[in-house]
């Protein structure tokens, strides 16, 4: 049984492997998707950051991708358990789909979440609230203190990765 | 009472409201959009906080494609308007 | 408390508001007012007006959509 308190910086570790892991299993970082991923790529290498970086966090943006997933399959089991993930999981593709993203970057990263999370809070005592604040904090992490210096360290891990 | 909701609920309120400050602040109009989607991802949050029934999933899904819709024509409308 | 979640939904709602007033460009207005909808939408959900909530954030980004075909047409006009 973990407290709340260790327990929230271990799930923003846990939530920024998932979704970085699964947006460059989607090879988001190649090319921009959305005509609005690409603008804030091109616009990110322009004051000074990484071209793949800025098309992953433009994909970050624009699109729901790994990274929305993730939130709101944690939301979804922190009201209702393993039927909130579920509904959160079916939701998320119906909203891929308005968004016209062809992809599946945004379904995978709710089924992959919420397993994790089902596994974690029944096994391993984590509370389901934890992953709602570690989700919100590495995302922080990823776009909210600097883009440019994140868009470089995610660039350099997608040339040592593909 | 439960203090483990309020520190999830300051955590959230906290990175929103730096999130806006910073997107308000920022002089060019594209690099503001990260720091709004930070600030969507944490108002997602805090809405499933506010009133954890199953219709608030709905909501919160809602409104963080809503967010993102907009944040994708905001882009693309301005490279689109600006190159000329 | 959900008292702290109140007093984030008036923040954005004031801050967003005030600096759509404040800011010169189009864009960077439409962007503020996509902070006070969020303040917006958190009002709603408090009071339990959950199926509202639902509506108005997913009709605000359509108006935003056309209020950027407007900001278009109105570049292409005097060309």
């Amino acid at each position: 049984m973990i407290d709340l308190i260790p327990a929230i910086p271990l799930a923003a570790v846990i939530c920024l492997l998932l979704f970085t892991a699964l947006d460059i299993f989607w090879k988001l970082p190649q090319k921009g998707g959305v005509s609005g991923a690409d603008v804030i790529g091109k616009e990110l290498e322009n004051s000074g950051g990484d071209k793949n970086g800025g098309w992953m966090i433009g994909n970050i943006i624009s699109s729901p991708d790994a990274s929305a997933g993730t939130l709101l399959a944690a939301c979804g089991y922190y009201v209702w358990g393993i039927w909130g993930a579920l509904i959160s999981i079916v939701l998320v593709y119906i909203g891929a789909r308005i968004c016209a993203d062809k992809g599946f970057a945004g379904t995978s990263g709710a089924v992959c979440a919420a397993l994790i999370i089902w596994a974690l809070t029944s096994f391993a005592g984590f509370p389901p609230e934890s992953f709602i604040a570690g989700c919100v904090i590495a995302i922080f992490l990823v776009e909210g203190i600097s883009p440019k210096h994140a868009s470089r360290l995610l660039g350099k891990i997608w040339r040592k990765v593909s | 009472m439960e203090e483990g909701l309020m520190i999830v609920e300051g955590i959230c309120v906290v990175i929103a409201v730096y999130c806006a400050i910073r997107a308000v602040f920022e002089p060019k109009t594209l690099k503001k959009l990260p720091y709004l989607n930070v600030m969507n991802f944490a108002v997602a949050g805090s809405i499933v906080l506010l009133m954890p029934y199953p219709l608030t999933i709905c909501a919160a899904v809602a409104y963080f494609i809503g967010s993102t819709l907009e944040s994708n024509a905001i882009a693309s409308t301005f490279a689109r308007l600006e190159e000329k | 408390m959900t008292d702290l979640i109140l007093i984030l939904a008036i923040f954005l709602a004031l801050f967003g508001g005030i600096a759509t007033l404040l800011v010169r460009s189009a864009f960077d207005k439409l962007i503020c007012l996509g902070i006070l909808t969020a303040g917006v939408v958190l009002f709603l959900v408090e009071k339990g007006y959950l199926d509202v909530a639902i509506v108005v954030s997913l009709l605000m980004p359509v108006g935003t959509i056309f209020i950027l075909l407007l900001l278009g047409k109105k570049q292409e006009a005097p060309k």
